[in-house]
């Protein structure tokens, strides 16, 4: 057996060497994109299908969908923007809508706008609105954030709440129902994470106010909208009600592991609730409660994220093809990804396909889906502007402050004031 | 006469000399001298990512009115004052005692201490997290013994969150320190402490006014060396508070700030250079102030 290898190791090692550049040649003709993201079960699963779907029709382009943290992606894509060099940057990469303004402005000239190509008339527009830079449409927006309010039926049940309780209530019942949840069941109502403004934001936008004005300008004294949900998440912190969480995956963890009654957040949380098999029929969705202030909705918006060309991209071409034609045009993939991962994409035409009229087994037979497009739609439009992950760091610094029963305008000044300092 | 000019001032006109040296300094040149000057040219401008402009002092004003800068700076300031003095006499007297010929086992000690600094950063990070969580095993012991009622909120109490970060920190590199000091004290004659034995002189006095006295140049070393770590301190605290230096920026550090400033917000580069060129500084000024104070005064 060994002198057989060793007399035919060349003729093999020639062989190998001879289909290598074979490959080679053929690997030169066939466009490789390659595509950074996160979440794994999300959007790499998503982007995998949406590959698979444009190699069919184009077997000449194949793709490479490559996972790593959010926060690596957005440093990596920072870092190699900067360094001026694009030969380590991907051809598309995943942006969330917070950040969007910021790479457009801060590095002009480092997407490929797409305003010619794309049909942006068929999107939601507050999705176009934030990747839109003096005119120019860049980026295709992909998932919405929509929000929503999953509650644990049965907890609900025990403490004497059935799914009617639920609908289009404010914040102040909210708190109620899950002082009485905690007795009749000690369990939590929510898991919060106090080093995350998530929530602050869920609130804020759903009253239609951002941490900035329309033109970009702090609006944090002012703000009406950001006071009554600084004032609500003190009163559900002094109420107890909440389980705390130390990062995302400890938050992840506080309903996962049915320790909570309830999450509010957006509708991409769904693939992961939907991952524990074992509590399957006893999720509910509702609206998520109301502030109670002028101008309060039952629809906001948490993350969500869309898809970029890099200008200096050698598949351009092929890479704004590819998006344009599914995900700008695909109907059925939108139900795929739906049924498969949860995922609510912001291409309008999409929400008339027939996975948003099912009923969905796992929320015990409710038409979820059609419920989130019809929030969607609600969705109070802001403007994100540049300084949200400043703006969120100043948040969070203050919310301690705030179970020590500092009056809200302070905190709200404190927060104006270290915005400020990071607004240059 | 010719030996002794090339000995001299001539052998810098030997060309065969730089041409051996050339390399070396040419990739100086460029992987340090050129960033250098470069990030220091970086912190006189200010823009947002890649459109910056020369600003003059304008980042150093920045500096005065920013209250997250201040605050960062604080922190890593406590840090060193709390820290390196508790690191450094902690690893002086584990390095007495391990030094203990007759101590059993001193190998598997000096391995046991010493075995922190080389581990993964993130395992032992996420081991802290979870050591430390509100029903982790540190709370659940203490609670258990009695020390506490309820729970210490180690990761999201700003006072607690420091205290972590520093015990965190001293467990990783005081090993570091001990073994300059163990190396240090074999070189130490026996025979001076046997003499002092014969006086009569006790222990905790011979640790005081021999080992102390003739470690001093170590000490110094070790107390410089830890001095810059802990002005660059990051990784501890972006992998226990998940990249935050929360709560309420109770953990933020210079060395976070920057990454944030450069990373995580709208892209400061120039104000994240002179950040930098703060820590700068403060090393020199303080490895300055170090070597004046153990400086030699009896001569």
């Amino acid at each position: 057996m060994d002198k057989l290898v060793r007399t035919h190791l060349p003729r093999i090692a020639g062989l190998a060497i001879a289909g290598a550049s074979l490959l080679a040649v053929s690997a030169a003709q066939a466009k490789e994109i390659t595509i950074w993201c996160w979440d794994p079960n999300f959007n790499v699963a998503i982007m995998k299908e949406a590959g698979a779907r444009y190699t069919k029709m184009h077997p000449d382009v194949t793709f490479n969908v490559v996972d790593f943290a959010k926060a690596d992606v957005e440093q990596k894509l920072q870092t190699g923007l900067a360094s001026g060099t694009a030969d380590a940057l991907p051809d598309i990469v995943l942006i969330e809508d917070y950040g969007a303004q910021k790479y457009l402005q801060s590095f002009p000239g480092a997407f490929a706008p797409l305003s010619g190509t794309v049909d942006y008339s068929g999107f939601a527009p507050y999705k176009v609105e934030v990747m839109t830079l003096d005119g120019q449409v860049y980026g295709m927006p992909f998932d919405s954030g929509v929000t929503g309010l999953y509650y644990r039926k049965d907890y609900l049940e025990q403490a004497g709440f059935n799914p009617e309780d639920m609908q289009d209530i404010t914040w102040d019942r909210f708190i109620e129902i899950g002082q009485e949840v905690e007795a009749k069941t000690g369990k939590k109502m929510m898991g919060l994470d106090p080093n995350d403004a998530g929530l602050v934001r869920i609130m804020m936008q759903s009253a239609g106010q951002w941490y900035f004005d329309k033109e970009g300008k702090p609006n944090i004294t002012g703000n009406a909208a950001l006071k009554a949900a600084l004032e609500t998440i003190g009163k559900i912190m002094s109420a107890n009600i909440y389980k705390p969480a130390n990062g995302w995956s400890d938050w992840v963890g506080t309903f996962t592991s049915g320790d909570v009654a309830s999450v509010v957040t957006g509708v991409w949380i769904t693939g992961t609730v939907k991952a524990q098999p074992d509590q399957a029929g006893k999720w509910g969705v509702a609206p998520i409660p109301a502030l109670s202030i002028e101008g309060a909705t039952h629809a906001s918006n948490l993350g969500g994220s869309s898809w970029y060309v890099l200008e200096s991209s050698e598949e351009k071409a092929e890479a704004i093809d590819f998006l344009n034609e599914i995900y700008g045009k695909d109907i059925d993939f939108y139900q795929t990804i739906l049924q498969d991962r949860g995922a609510v994409g912001s291409l309008l035409a999409a929400r008339g396909g027939a996975a948003y009229e099912e009923a969905d087994a796992f929320f015990g037979g409710e038409k979820v889906w059609q419920n989130f497009s019809d929030w969607l739609a609600k969705v109070p439009s802001v403007n994100y502007g540049i300084f949200t992950n400043e703006a969120d760091l100043a948040v969070t610094a203050q919310l301690p402050a705030l179970t020590q029963g500092t009056p809200v305008d302070e905190v709200l000044q404190a927060i104006d004031a270290e915005i400020a300092g990071q607004i240059q | 006469m010719v030996q002794a000019r090339r000995g001299g001032i001539g052998r810098y006109y030997d060309v065969n000399g730089w041409l051996f040296v050339a390399p070396a300094l040419g990739l100086i040149a460029i992987f340090m001298v050129y960033p250098i000057l470069w990030s220091l040219w970086m912190s006189f401008q200010a823009g947002r990512g890649m459109t910056m402009q020369f600003a003059g002092f304008a980042n150093i004003v920045r500096l005065w009115n920013d209250p997250i800068f201040i605050k960062a700076l604080t922190n890593t300031m406590t840090y060193f004052v709390v820290q390196v003095p508790i690191m450094i006499l902690l690893a002086l007297i584990l390095a007495s005692l391990l030094n203990n010929p007759r101590l059993v086992g001193r190998g598997l000690f000096r391995t046991a201490i010493f075995l922190p600094c080389v581990t993964s950063l993130v395992a032992y990070s996420v081991l802290f997290k979870g050591m430390f969580a509100p029903d982790g095993i540190v709370n659940s012991t203490l609670q258990a013994i009695g020390v506490i009622a309820t729970p210490i909120p180690w990761l999201t109490h700003p006072f607690w969150a420091k205290t972590l970060v520093i015990i965190a920190i001293t467990w990783r590199w005081t090993g570091y320190n001990m073994i300059f000091y163990l190396a240090a004290l074999q070189n130490i004659d026996k025979s001076i402490y046997e003499v002092a034995r014969i006086d009569g002189v006790p222990a905790w006095a011979r640790f005081t006014h021999i080992t102390i006295p003739l470690l001093k140049p170590v000490i110094l070393f070790t107390t410089v060396i830890s001095t810059i770590g802990t002005l660059q301190l990051f990784d501890e605290v972006y992998n226990l508070t998940e990249g935050k230096g929360g709560p309420s920026n109770a953990t933020l550090t210079l060395s976070l700030y920057i990454y944030n400033l450069t990373f995580r917000f709208m892209p400061s580069f120039g104000y994240a250079a002179t950040v930098s060129y703060v820590i700068v500084v403060l090393v020199a000024l303080l490895a300055f102030l170090q070597f004046f104070l153990a400086r030699e005064r009896d001569r």
